[in-house]
């Protein structure tokens, strides 16, 4: 580790413990996540304290919930797993035609442009970009990109719980973050599709947050 | 829901998992006596309300059930991750019941913040949680108190410091340093 990147590694200082408890917030988050990328020896770091946290959990004594707790849990699950079912298959139905729009129209894109550019390689520019929504470290969702201009985004979410409008956006190579749109969660659920402005391979993450600008999950793709 | 496999006590914790990744009752059923009074009482710790704690243990398991298929083992044990969602979930419900947390005066944290034990402690406690449990004690109070705050309640360290009356520096130093030592003895326990 050089220098600088041990000057690095001090300022972050108390931000590593609060991240590794879950309490850090804000900004501070984001530049830990951010220097995490680039420093081993505070990604091993945090995983040993993580470790610790997590062991102490265990420390939390057994209680024994009400009669019938069991028995609410497993119709609550059933009732719930009958509805996600049913909203998989709908779901499963427009994304496969999604995803058939999105092949079509990058292929069909990418063919215009590999025929003027002639050098293209048509493996590198129709090749679609995929990566999974995090989010707390658990994927909830996965979001593929077209090749091409415009590109068209699929965006697949199951976030468990949140439900209302939330937005969409992208953050370019140039480090400019865009909104793509909008659209609904329903018992946790949503799939979308949309044009990106851009060139799909200028996008390096896209992420979803709520009206307050609170990223709920996010999804990052190889440079 | 589908039924496939037959589940006893020895099954693993990743095989019960799978088999409600495919929908397999028995597995649910068996996942859910498996964790039930662990995620009960986790969550009652935090959240000090019986009602309260079958809610959140409730929410916590329906997640679990849901994202069984997305379950990473790399990213931790079955038995961290479902802890984890229940901490977080019922730390969750008590910010947004009281969004200015108060002290936590319930058992767990006398439990856990005291030096006497129970004689039945040690028959219930596993050996991993054992070596845990007296790397805290052996932490001075104030430090253990901090880690208590922080880890199991999810307070910041500015809710340590306004919680305990101390500065924000010294409630830093105090979860830093009980932090280093629950390090130094779990690689103890863990060195051959």
């Amino acid at each position: 580790m050089s220098r600088d990147e041990s000057m690095k590694c001090e300022a972050l200082g108390d931000d590593l413990i609060e991240f590794a408890l879950g309490t850090l917030s804000g900004r501070s988050r984001s530049l830990v996540l951010d220097h995490l990328e680039t420093c081993a020896h505070c990604d091993a770091e945090l995983e040993a304290l993580a470790g610790i946290a997590d062991t102490m959990l265990w420390l939390a004594p057994e209680a024994e919930p009400s009669l019938g707790f069991e028995t609410r849990l497993i119709e609550r699950y059933r009732s719930s797993d009958t509805r996600r079912l049913s909203t998989r298959r709908r779901r499963a139905g427009v994304f496969a035609l999604a995803a058939v729009l999105v092949a079509v129209l990058g292929i069909g894109v990418d063919a215009i442009v590999t025929s003027h550019a002639g050098t293209t390689s048509p493996s590198a520019t129709t090749r679609p970009l995929t990566g999974r929504l995090m989010s707390d470290g658990n994927v909830v969702g996965q979001v593929s990109i077209s090749s091409g201009s415009p590109s068209w985004m699929i965006m697949d979410v199951d976030t468990g719980a949140i439900s209302g409008v939330v937005w969409c956006q992208v953050t370019l190579a140039n480090g400019r973050i865009e909104t793509v749109g909008k659209f609904t969660l329903a018992h946790g659920y949503g799939s979308w599709i949309a044009p990106v402005k851009d060139s799909g391979s200028h996008v390096r993450s896209a992420r979803i947050v709520n009206s307050n600008g609170t990223v709920l999950a996010e999804a990052t793709f190889a440079a | 829901m589908r039924t496939r496999g037959n589940y006893n006590d020895e099954a693993s914790d990743e095989a019960l998992l799978s088999g409600v990744a495919v929908g397999d009752d028995r597995a649910v059923l068996a996942f859910v006596r498996r964790y039930q009074r662990r995620l009960f009482g986790l969550a009652l710790g935090i959240v000090g309300d019986p009602g309260m704690a079958e809610d959140v243990a409730q929410e916590a398991f329906i997640r679990i059930l849901r994202h069984a298929a997305v379950y990473d083992a790399r990213r931790g044990s079955v038995a961290t991750w479902t802890l984890t969602i229940t901490r977080n979930l019922a730390i969750d419900a008590v910010r947004v019941r009281r969004p200015i947390p108060t002290a936590p005066e319930d058992r767990v944290f006398l439990t856990l913040v005291s030096d006497e034990r129970s004689p039945d402690d040690a028959a219930v406690l596993s050996d991993s949680v054992t070596q845990a449990r007296a790397a805290l004690d052996a932490l001075p109070i104030d430090q253990r108190r901090a880690i208590v705050l922080a880890v199991m309640y999810g307070r910041t360290v500015a809710e340590v410091a306004s919680l305990e009356a101390i500065p924000l520096g010294t409630a830093k130093s105090r979860i830093r340093l009980g932090l280093a030592k629950l390090r130094e003895a779990a690689a103890v326990a863990e060195a051959p």
